[in-house]
């Protein structure tokens, strides 16, 4: 991972474009943003939320990936994972002020672009743009969810694995077996044994 | 009528009496028999429903099983909210099971108000973000909760919908056997309720 001067104007640059697929922004609209936009870096394996403490910011990663887990009885229940242009955090911790019952954790080196609770509100009364582009953002989210949540509910396990494996085929590489057996609430022997149907398919 | 979607509302932002107005004209009343379809799978959702009087529910197939994934009572709102959203088709059924009556709005004349109100641009910013709460709640509670958490936790947040929906409706929504939900209702017996502690 390279964090240069260079890299992070790249970034933003994504972030601008990023932003511009739900409302149009100019460069000048763009960097009004920007004083309330946060970039915070994170190796591996690092909690970026804890379990139990309120959720400071609302974050989008620039580049690497995270998931979000439950911990429950000895188990951690993986409930997303993330990779760039992906929104991650505790949102119920967030909009609520209560202490997080999740976690979210980085898998890869990860770089986040980061706005706090604060913030966001005064981004909110900076101009009627951004109460749109908010608006928007969270109703892709919900949709997003909702899909999940379908899927979770009407599809099969093997329809799960080979759904989720065909529209994330990188994420097979880069994250940990476990982690998306649990995301997909798919045994990891299951999985395993799922695998064999990518190879056949080929 | 138009007083219940303003307290509804004012949970969110508080409206002048003119954006109220605004927002009222907008609306169109429809009411329904009992167990009578309002989208079918497959359907654009074109409105969004705020329910007045009267039962409702969402659900879908499962091969053969319906799965109900929402219950609205008065004061609740109840579409295909994602297809309402983002425009296509339904994944869900929404049917009442008691009459029923809407004050609904198309998604032409939201974005209307949305574009000529800054504020009800907000309300419908913080009304989603409230859906994408709640389905996060639900997902972690059904994770979080073992079955017979599960049912007391629904039943004492909504004591009256035990009177009013049928039971198998309630199993599907908490995803347990009918017969499970019937041997679980034994529980409330047994608990003395927190409004009557000598009874």
């Amino acid at each position: 991972m390279s964090t240069t001067r260079s890299s992070y104007k790249a970034a933003l640059e994504q972030l601008h474009h990023y932003l511009s697929g739900f409302v149009p922004l100019t460069k000048h609209e763009f960097t009004q943003f920007l004083p309330f936009v946060e970039i915070r870096e994170f190796e591996k394996k690092v909690q970026v939320t804890r379990e139990g403490e309120v959720e400071r910011y609302i974050n989008i990663i620039a580049w690497g990936l995270c998931r979000k887990y439950l911990p429950l009885r000895n188990k951690e229940i993986t409930i997303q994972l993330a990779s760039e242009g992906h929104v991650i955090h505790s949102e119920l911790s967030f909009h609520h002020r209560i202490p997080s019952g999740s976690v979210v954790e980085t898998i890869e080196p990860t770089v986040f672009f980061s706005i706090t609770y604060e913030s966001l509100q005064q981004l909110y009364d900076l101009s009627p743009k951004v109460e749109r582009l908010g608006r928007i953002m969270i109703s892709d989210l919900f949709i997003k969810k909702d899909n999940r949540y379908f899927d979770q509910l009407k599809k099969s396990t093997r329809e799960r694995f080979l759904d989720y494996i065909r529209s994330h085929p990188h994420m097979l590489q880069r994250v940990p077996q476990k982690y998306i057996a649990s995301y997909l609430n798919i045994k990891p022997e299951t999985f395993s044994r799922l695998k064999h149907l990518l190879r056949k398919k080929a | 009528m138009l007083e219940l979607l303003r307290q509804y509302v004012s949970g969110y932002v508080e409206l002048t009496n003119e954006e109220f107005a605004f927002l009222a004209e907008a609306l169109v009343i429809r009411s329904f028999d009992k167990r009578q379809q309002l989208l079918q799978a497959g359907e654009v959702e074109n409105y969004m429903n705020f329910l007045v009087k009267g039962l409702a529910r969402m659900y879908f197939f499962r091969d053969k099983t319906e799965v109900i994934t929402n219950i609205a009572r008065e004061g609740q709102l109840l579409s295909s909210s994602a297809s309402f959203l983002s425009g296509n088709p339904s994944s869900y059924f929404v049917e009442t099971l008691e009459p029923t009556t809407f004050l609904s709005i198309t998604r032409q004349q939201l974005e209307k108000l949305y574009r000529e109100s800054p504020r009800i641009e907000r309300l419908g910013r913080l009304m989603t973000t409230d859906f994408v709460l709640q389905k996060e709640a639900w997902e972690l509670e059904c994770m979080r909760l073992d079955t017979r958490e599960r049912f007391l936790h629904f039943v004492e947040s909504n004591p009256e919908l035990l009177q009013r929906v049928p039971q198998k409706y309630l199993a599907s929504y908490l995803n347990m056997k009918p017969e499970t939900f019937s041997r679980l209702k034994h529980l409330l017996r047994r608990r003395p309720s927190p409004v009557n502690q000598n009874w």
